[in-house]
């Protein structure tokens, strides 16, 4: 591989690098003997209480519906750009947001044209630098003590629209990076603490939603304005030599720590293959392909295997964000009890191929960069519930649903006011089920784990749509001896506005997204319905009975509601929806843990009492055996049935290589493949060096 | 002579006091009787009645008002023993209250466990799920009916929800605080189906009429709770009432409410009492802090397992919560905020051997049982209140005026095993590596508390409560940058003292978003009788209300506060309003700018965005009703000198320069006001000990209030 690029008129592929904390500088070096053990110990709380102070109010300010319900990430980053100190439930901002600091230091700090000085303010929403996608967007500002910086400033968030060709800030139609709106390296937007106007006045108005884009931007800077007054009494008071020395102490014993936590699990290597059904606009087989190896104190991340880069497609990631996922499943489960910050990369090493789509390169789009990097969390919860299984099996969990159905959308609300957002619903999927209890329904996003789905009265407040309905979804999850949390369906109706862009972004319509654990089911494959002119808006006003109220409610009986009804992948390019038009979307929920023919009756029992299983799937799935109309538990039947069950298993069984021969005649058509790479290896190795050679 | 008592529930004691009309004050704690909160109630009049020299009978004939902040509406909800409810809620709704805006498993959890992902867990439902019925109807964020409510359906489900075993019904729709209409035909077709003379006859909630807010998530939980513990309430204090009354009390039982005020238990709703005696404590603060020149007081309570903090700004109760949490739910109650962080005095502390070794203490606790080790129940973690023991601070043969003996020996033990051993270090300075870090910690989060609120926490007076307050206040004030603390004197029964001195409030609120400013138009409001005609509304019927109550309107001040936004945010600032009317645009704008004003002050001028939109969300109109406040008793001044207070001395370690010194101990009960001790000194009074750190000085005011000041 040549020397990554530096050069400042592009993109800098040196900087991104960069993820794992900076060496030592001489300064922090020589701090480290002034941290005493009990000083140190109040500045982690004190810090962290900077944070918090930071993400609160970030929180509070914000208008997007991420900022709303609070997909906030909020840090103090050393004077090199590492993230020491972190408030979020967003982990891979805790890994993330330190390259646009990385890139200030580098290209900024010392050009005349620039500099670096008290009271500037930076702005990013370059996914490069980001690593996710462009709605993914930042500000971060320098803190000066006796002239010298000692550390950055910063809060990240998604706002939900950022002027791409689409509404909503995901591309599903992006040929290149050029289509996804704003795209905006670290620059700087104000200087002397005063916002410059001219700049918010360009970014503003090349975004369907000027004010919610000027009150986030305004959001993010006051935050940062009251950490930065805190960090000045820290500093007032312990001086400045200790406060660098102490952040850069908070990222080595975090990586040490990390090291130590890994180093306790038994080396290893770990496979887990992800696949996924679509580029963005068409339906197309791409590869993942994870293995993870554990070897002392360091895990590594491979993905030689994986399917090539497509140049003309919105679901290619940057490689730092498949990491800055690694990290949500590191900070949220495997590390739950260190802090969050860059210093865990020090356990962590990666491998990713050149021409791959989760390493993506040039002008590639990255709009549905998210799918991709959640369809890869998921092989990491899978790897990681194997890893850690020996020594807490608790925690050896299913994996949260891993898919996407984001509706994006854009228009006008009701009060003529421009809007463009993603509905909140994503953050109710369910969660996945454990070795001893069930997942949680509709337990949040797992990358977002401080975020929430707020309320349908404040979405249709100032969004112009009716809820038909927002309820559980009983066929969202994966059935297990412990099943997946249900995750919800909902179905909104245009109301009170001529027309509205609504679009979607996800995967797992063709085949499942969201595997199961240790012979747990995979969550179902979603798919959205709408309705174009739709009649609801009559049945609603004539009180019509038998309208939908969940999900379940779509596959049952034949429809009241008329007009055009499509079935469709939850990846789509924005459609305009009129008055009365109707969109149905699914949230699904988690991976199932274990056999269902091992799944407690009463569980079952239970579940159909509240309608969170369906009746088939108790009979057909978990072989339960009940009188369907009095809810009445027959023990013997069932005992019965899954004998037969057992049974029927052994006599579809057959000898591994036996299996093989079958499987190795089938293949995807040419057109599923397109994009695939070889067959069925993506790098194109023969099939007997791609099955690989090392247990797992 | 008469009094006014105040009767604070606790989960360790009930604390009563009695403020007679000569400001005199009279306290008393008793354990609490969790098998039948009167008995100790009763036991505690009755010792009241005692120390004022005067028969039960003739004591309780002459009390004022008896203000109860009690617990009952708490434990049933942690006992999770309230009746079987129905919940009747919109068609597609159904699930609303269960999925809880998805991260309901949060609410009500402290971070440590919020953060272990893969162990959460939706705290059990007050509701069963199968007593949740959707019913065909609709109404738009407009108000506006845009399905009608269908009457065949309702009243098959309800009686589905009968034939369940439904012992009430809670109704709560989409939009209903916009529009009541089809909550107010369900209440009349149940009950016209179950009329009040029908053994079968259920009591009905309205959700636009017990939290008439937007968010159905949480008007629907806020209904939910209240009738919950309604029924258990109203049992419980209806039998209380009639103890007190065959007592000799002849007036009604008056409730503390969360919202800062009072009311008759036969005037209060459920809900409003859960968590009031924090707030009879911040009321307290306001109280003393008249009399000693405090309008801004931060109000800390530190107890065994938890430490309570309220910020109360120019002598007024103004931090409301958002969404407060009770239990695990969220509501929307006009609750004032107090926050309550797991660190007391039996926070353990702990080895964090992945972070380096470092020291920690908390977030576990080992509460009353077993609790520190120095109690000898078994406890073997290493506590807080062992290592203020093993530092020289707690009296052992004198702990809890005499009522319990700590083991020092025990608590030096942990200590060694569990802190000084794995680090290196002695016994003494693992002890004050405690006591430091637990300070700094519990100050940060005061100063965050404060901060967040848009104040600057160095300006205020803290108040230290609690069993524990005096003992670590001299700690964890620097942390918040303040310079004064004052432990009140009666500190271990404060939120009794708050409640004996607090009036008759009650807050109004509603929402309804008005576009004070357009964005897209760039003009004010010019309807301006959308805003007045709110406020009236309001206006009437607090006015029908507290007449109810036997007041008259001329005694009645309202206090009129909106909560406002820019443009699409979510969070809300509060907006004190002057006025009960608008009478021209320049009242619009005048509100406009005050927002922004308070906007800016709160979260920096370069937050603000007035061209974004003005919004009104929510009014609260508060309503209370004037009384002579209280007056105490002042006690002769003693001069500075408290020789004569001196009982002798304890080796005491307050830092590492200086190892263990022989510090003065006083005796709380002789010092006298004007009384002056500079630290390092110990005061050992009843219920807390005061450590007087070096560098501080304290003094008694004329009302026996601990006044310490950090020297400059």
């Amino acid at each position: 591989m040549k020397a990554p690029a530096t050069f400042r008129y592009g993109r800098d592929y040196e900087i991104v690098q960069r993820l794992r904390p900076e060496p030592m500088t001489e300064r922090e070096l020589n701090a480290q003997s002034l941290i005493e053990g009990l000083d140190f110990e109040i500045f982690q709380h004190k810090a962290g209480m900077v944070a918090l102070e930071g993400k609160e109010t970030t929180m509070r300010l914000g208008a997007s519906t991420a900022m709303r319900w609070g997909d906030v990430a909020f840090g103090i980053y050393t004077a090199r750009g590492d993230l020491a100190v972190c408030a979020t439930g967003i982990y891979h901002h805790a890994v993330l947001s330190q390259l646009p600091v990385k890139y200030i230091v580098k290209h900024w700090r010392d050009d005349p044209s620039v500099g670096l000085a008290e009271g500037d303010s930076f702005f990013f929403n370059d996914p490069f630098y980001g690593g996710v996608h462009n709605a993914d967007m930042g500000l971060v500002i320098p803190v000066f003590s006796e002239g010298e910086p000692v550390c950055f400033i910063g809060a990240a968030v998604h706002t939900g629209e950022c002027g791409g060709s689409e509404p909503g800030g995901m591309v599903n139609g992006a040929k290149s990076r050029y289509d996804e709106g704003l795209l905006v390296p670290p620059i700087k937007i104000g200087a002397n603490f005063l916002l410059k106007e001219d700049i918010l006045a360009m970014l503003s108005n090349m975004t369907r939603d000027p004010r919610t884009m000027m009150l986030d931007i305004k959001a993010r800077l006051a935050a940062c304005r009251i950490a930065e007054r805190r960090v000045k009494e820290i500093i007032a008071e312990k001086g400045s030599d200790f406060y660098v020395g102490a952040l850069r102490k908070i990222l080595q014993m975090t990586g040490e720590a990390a090291r130590k936590k890994v180093a306790r699990i038994n080396d290893g290597v770990y496979r887990q293959p992800r696949f996924m059904d679509t580029t963005g606009p068409d339906d197309a087989l791409l590869k993942i392909n994870l293995t993870v190896i554990k070897k002392g104190d360091k895990i590594k991340l491979c993905f030689d295997g994986s399917s090539p880069a497509i140049p003309d497609r919105p679901i290619n990631s940057y490689f730092q964000g498949i990491l800055g996922l690694a990290m949500v499943y590191f900070c949220g489960w495997f590390c739950h009890d260190l802090p969050a910050n860059n210093g865990l990369l020090e356990a962590v090493e990666w491998e990713f191929p050149e021409d791959s789509f989760v390493n993506a390169k040039g002008d590639m789009p990255v709009s549905y960069a998210p799918a991709t990097q959640v369809a890869f969390a998921q092989g990491m919860f899978m790897c990681g519930a194997r890893m850690i299984y020996a020594l807490e099996p608790a925690r050896a969990v299913g994996s949260w649903y891993s898919g996407f159905a984001v509706t994006p959308f854009g228009g006008f609300n009701q009060w003529g006011e421009p809007v463009a957002d993603i509905t909140p619903e994503i953050n109710a999927t369910g969660a996945g089920a454990r070795p001893d209890m069930d997942g949680v329904d509709a337990a949040g996003a797992f990358f977002a784990t401080m975020s929430d789905c707020g309320d349908v009265e404040s979405m249709e407040a100032d969004r112009p749509f009716v809820y038909l309905f927002r309820n559980f979804f009983n066929n969202s999850y994966g059935h297990g001896k412990f099943r997946g949390g249900s995750g919800v369906g909902y179905g909104v109706m245009v109301h009170g506005v001529p027309w509205l862009a609504i679009g979607g972004m996800g995967f797992g319509t063709r085949f499942p997204s969201t595997l199961g654990l240790f012979g747990g089911r995979a969550s179902p494959p979603v798919f959205v319905q709408c309705v174009h002119g739709s009649d609801m808006k009559s049945l609603l006003a004539t009180g019509s009975a038998g309208l939908p109220h969940n999900m379940g409610d779509l596959y049952q009986d034949a429809p009241l509601e008329s007009g055009q009804r499509t079935l469709g992948h939850v990846s789509s390019p924005p459609q305009l929806y009129g008055e009365g038009d109707t969109l149905y979307v699914p949230i699904m929920g988690g991976a199932g843990y274990g056999d269902v023919l091992e799944r407690d009756p009463e569980r079952v029992m239970a579940d159909l009492k509240r309608n969170m299983v369906t009746p088939w799937a108790a009979e057909h799935v978990y072989k339960v055996a009940c009188d369907r109309d009095c809810r009445r538990f027959d023990p013997e039947k069932t005992r019965a049935l899954r004998n037969e069950a057992r049974g029927e298993r052994k006599r579809a069984g057959k000898p591994y290589a036996e299996f093989m021969v079958e499987w190795s005649k089938l293949r995807p058509s040419p057109e599923t493949l397109r994009y695939y790479g070889a067959y069925p290896d993506p790098a194109g190795r023969d099939a007997a060096s791609a099955a690989g050679g090392v247990a797992s | 002579m008469g009094f006014n008592v105040g009767i604070d529930i606790g989960g360790t004691f009930t604390d009563f006091c009695s403020i007679g009309d000569d400001g005199n004050i009279i306290a008393y704690k008793t354990p609490t009787t969790h098998y039948d909160l009167s008995v100790g109630f009763m036991r505690g009049m009755r010792e009241l009645a005692k120390r004022c020299e005067l028969a039960p009978r003739d004591y309780l004939s002459k009390v004022h008002a008896l203000r109860y902040s009690t617990t009952v509406g708490t434990n049933a909800l942690i006992e999770r023993n309230g009746p079987k409810l129905a919940l009747i809620t919109t068609a597609g709704f159904e699930d609303t209250i269960f999925i809880g805006r998805s991260r309901s498993w949060a609410d009500g959890l402290p971070m440590h466990e919020v953060r272990d992902m893969a162990r959460i867990s939706k705290p059990a439902p007050l509701i069963d799920p199968d007593m949740v019925v959707g019913i065909s109807e609709r109404i738009d964020c407009h108000g506006k009916v845009i399905a009608p409510l269908n009457r065949e359906e309702l009243l098959a489900k309800i009686q589905l929800l009968v034939d369940k075993g439904a012992m009430g019904f809670v109704v709560s729709l989409m939009w209903s605080f916009l529009n009541t209409e089809h909550e107010l035909l369900i209440k009349k077709i149940i009950e016209e189906e179950y009329p009040e003379d029908y053994l079968g006859s259920m009591p009905v909630t309205l959700s636009s009429q017990i939290s008439p807010k937007a968010g159905e998530y949480t008007r629907t939980m806020t209904s939910v709770v209240n009738a919950y513990i309604h029924g258990i309430m109203a049992d419980n204090l209806n039998q209380l009432s009639s103890e007190l009354r065959d007592g000799g009390y002849q007036r009604p039982l008056i409730l503390v409410h969360n919202t800062g005020g009072t009311k008759k238990v036969s005037r209060t709703k459920a809900v409003l009492t859960h968590n009031a005696g924090p707030v009879a404590g911040m009321y307290g603060s306001l109280a003393v802090g008249a009399l000693s020149g405090n309008p801004n007081v931060v109000f800390t309570d530190m107890g065994g397992t938890s430490f309570d903090i309220g910020v109360i700004v120019d002598a007024e109760l103004r931090a409301h919560d958002f969404i407060p949490v009770i239990d695990r739910w969220r509501t929307n109650i006009p609750a004032i905020e107090v926050k309550s962080i797991g660190s007391g005095g039996g926070s353990i502390a702990w080895i964090n051997e992945l972070m380096g070794n470092s020291l920690e203490v908390g977030p576990h606790s080992a509460g009353s049982m077993p609790g520190p080790a120095c109690y000898d129940k078994g406890g073997e973690q290493p506590t807080v209140t062992d290592a203020d023991l093993v530092l020289g601070y707690l009296n052992p043969d004198n702990y809890l005026a005499g009522e319990m003996f700590l083991d020092v020996e025990l608590s030096a033990g942990v200590i060694e095993e569990k802190i000084a051993k794995p680090l290196g270090i002695s016994v003494l300075e693992a002890a004050y590596r405690i006591r430091r870090l637990v300070d700094a910690r519990m100050g940060q989060e005061v100063f965050n508390e404060v901060a967040l609120k848009g104040h600057d926490p160095r300006k205020f007076a803290v108040f230290a409560c609690g069993g524990a307050g005096a003992t670590h206040a001299c700690g964890f004030a620097p942390y918040i940058g303040a310079r004064k603390v004052v432990v009140p004197a009666v500190a271990s029964v404060f939120g009794a003292f708050g409640a004996s001195t607090m009036e008759i409030r009650q807050v109004w609120d509603l929402s309804r978003t008005l576009k004070l400013f357009r964005w897209d138009q760039q003009h004010y409001l010019e309807d301006l009788e959308s805003f007045n005609g709110i406020v009236r509304g309001l206006k009437l019927a607090a006015i029908r209300d507290l007449k109810l109550e036997g007041f008259r309107e001329e005694q009645m001040e309202f206090h009129l506060e909106l909560d406002m936004r820019y443009g699409s945010q979510y969070n809300l600032t509060k907006v004190s309003v002057p006025r009960l009317a608008l009478q021209s645009e320049d009242d619009v704008r005048e509100l406009c700018d005050s927002f922004t004003r308070r906007y800016s002050e709160i979260y920096s001028p370069e937050a603000a965005f007035p061209v974004g939109g003005v919004n009104a969300e929510c009014f609260y109109l508060s309503a209370s009703v004037r009384q002579e406040k209280a007056a105490f008793r002042k006690e002769a001044g003693g001069g500075e000198s408290p020789a004569a207070a001196l009982a002798g001395s304890r080796q005491a370690y307050f830092d590492p320069a200086h190892g263990f010194i022989d510090t003065p101990v006083y005796d709380w009960r002789l010092l006298k006001p004007e009384h002056t001790i500079h630290g390092p000194a110990l005061i050992d009074a009843p219920e807390t000990t005061y450590v007087i750190d070096r560098g501080w000085t304290y003094v008694m005011d004329a009302w026996r209030n601990g006044v310490l000041r950090r020297d400059s």
